[in-house]
């Protein structure tokens, strides 16, 4: 059978996705999902679920082991080097632990964001297009920070403006879809719901889906118009966070005391 | 101190001329060690198997055989196999072939410093993986290994006096300590000279080693 492109109102689609670090040990059982092309969707499940290794299939961080991954009319999962590297730089991707170059300025970090884009000898130079630095501005002011941040090191930052700047390198892409992998998971509570806040209303500007792992139950909630619940590789829940009552998260996360 | 200074006239421009060629042999050995141990530490990152075992073969090798022998090969063994080399290319031969599976190996601890996200974050960039090897690895794990490598000039430096074990032309420090110990019974001022011109280069070294290290190194 060959693969079909899937209808063109969604914005990514996953099919019979399997992934196996070890032979007959699938970490990823047969998950299928579609997801529209707004909204923030919040992937959760206990640890060791599949969560990031889902994630990062859909930009074959990980390499899938059999399925497709449809976005913008192609299928990654069988997608040659060079053109994955095309269909990657429309990704953005947040990291749990930020993942900026300590040494370089915010301004820079954010800037490497066009790494995918511009010719190496500007890099090399620090000599990026006038409008990338334009833009790299106008983020720093849309994530919150300002331009007295500019040109303050990454390493100078506290968390929650590591991960400022790490949302305003992924935006820096001009992604089409930004995955999010426990953006908050480093982060003390109020820190993590303004991130996440910032993640929603940036998704909504920009007019982009997001796909956020989270281990948050009550910050899923907050600020995703979707949940996913995941246990042992399978889907074991998808609907609106009012659906996701007590019996739901027992199905996710087993048992029952810690609810309690 | 008498002798010291007798010594001096005599041979003080021979000590300037020995020095200087220890300090090319030195710089010559480094500069070619250090860019064939890079290219060994680019070259077994890449997922061939065979590759990397020939290089992990080829770092283990030059890092376990003292560099007097792999000289005497080079020198006195190769001619059998009909290749002659010059003495002084000889030298520098030697010299970096030991400095490049040094350089490999201290790089390779350098780039397992950097975390693995870095190299996540620049593949979900787009980025191609030699220019990620290029523009994110290497740098970094260069900045790393700023104190290993200071030692490992040092060590080359010092290294250098096995040229004094071949029939060089030129004459580096300990040749001349040699060559003034036999012609003039001079040995011991001759070996005080020479010894303090090896701790004031190794010196020297260790002190451009920690500045550059302050400058570029990355806090964690």
């Amino acid at each position: 059978m060959t693969p079909t492109e899937p209808a063109s109102d969604s914005a990514l689609t996953i099919r019979h996705l399997v992934k196996e670090y070890r032979r007959g040990a699938p970490v990823l059982k047969d998950v299928s999902l579609t997801f529209a092309s707004s909204g923030v969707t919040a992937i959760i499940g206990p640890s060791g679920t599949g969560k990031s290794t889902l994630i990062r299939c859909i930009n074959r961080l990980v390499e899938p082991t059999a399925g497709e991954i449809w976005f913008e009319g192609e299928n990654l999962a069988a997608l040659p080097p060079a053109r994955l590297r095309r269909v990657r730089r429309r990704i953005g991707m947040v990291f749990q632990e930020y993942n900026l170059v300590e040494r370089l300025s915010v301004i820079e970090n954010i800037l490497t964001g066009r790494l995918g884009y511009v010719a190496f000898w500007r890099v090399w130079l620090r000599r990026f297009p006038a409008e990338d630095i334009a833009r790299a501005f106008a983020l720093l002011d849309a994530v919150g920070l300002g331009s007295d941040f500019a040109t303050r090191r990454a390493d100078q930052l506290s968390g929650g403006q590591r991960q400022r700047v790490g949302i305003a390198r992924a935006l820096m892409q001009q992604p089409r879809l930004l995955l999010a992998d426990e953006p908050t998971s480093s982060l003390d509570p109020r820190t993590s719901v303004e991130i996440m806040d910032l993640l929603r209303a940036l998704a909504e500007r920009e007019r982009i889906p997001i796909v956020i792992n989270i281990h948050n139950v009550e910050l899923a909630r907050r600020c995703a118009s979707r949940i996913i619940g995941m246990a042992q590789g399978s889907i074991v829940f998808d609907g609106a966070p009012e659906a996701l009552d007590d019996d739901r998260l027992a199905t996710i996360y087993g048992g029952e005391g810690w609810l309690q | 101190m008498g002798e010291v200074s007798r010594l001096l006239v005599d041979y003080g421009p021979a000590f300037g001329q020995a020095l200087f060629l220890t300090w090319k042999l030195t710089v010559m050995s480094f500069v070619a060690g250090v860019l064939l141990g890079m290219a060994v530490t680019v070259l077994r990152l890449l997922p061939v198997p065979p590759l990397r075992f020939v290089l992990t073969g080829y770092v283990e090798i030059f890092r376990n055989i003292p560099g007097v022998v792999l000289l005497i090969f080079i020198v006195f063994a190769l001619p059998d196999l009909d290749v002659v080399i010059d003495y002084e290319p000889s030298v520098i031969l030697t010299l970096s072939l030991v400095c490049s599976a040094f350089t490999a190996d201290y790089l390779r601890t350098g780039i397992n410093t950097i975390p693995g996200g870095q190299i996540e974050a620049a593949l979900s960039l787009g980025m191609r993986p030699m220019r990620i090897i290029s523009a994110v690895v290497l740098p970094q794990a260069w900045r790393a290994v700023v104190q290993p490598m200071t030692s490992l000039l040092i060590a080359l430096m010092l290294s250098t006096s096995l040229a004094s074990q071949v029939p060089f032309p030129g004459r580096e420090l300990t040749a001349l300590v040699s060559k003034v110990a036999t012609d003039s019974a001079a040995g011991m001022p001759a070996f005080a000279v020479a010894a303090a011109l090896y701790v004031a280069t190794g010196l020297l070294i260790a002190w451009a080693g920690a500045t550059l290290e302050r400058k570029v190194r990355i806090l964690r």
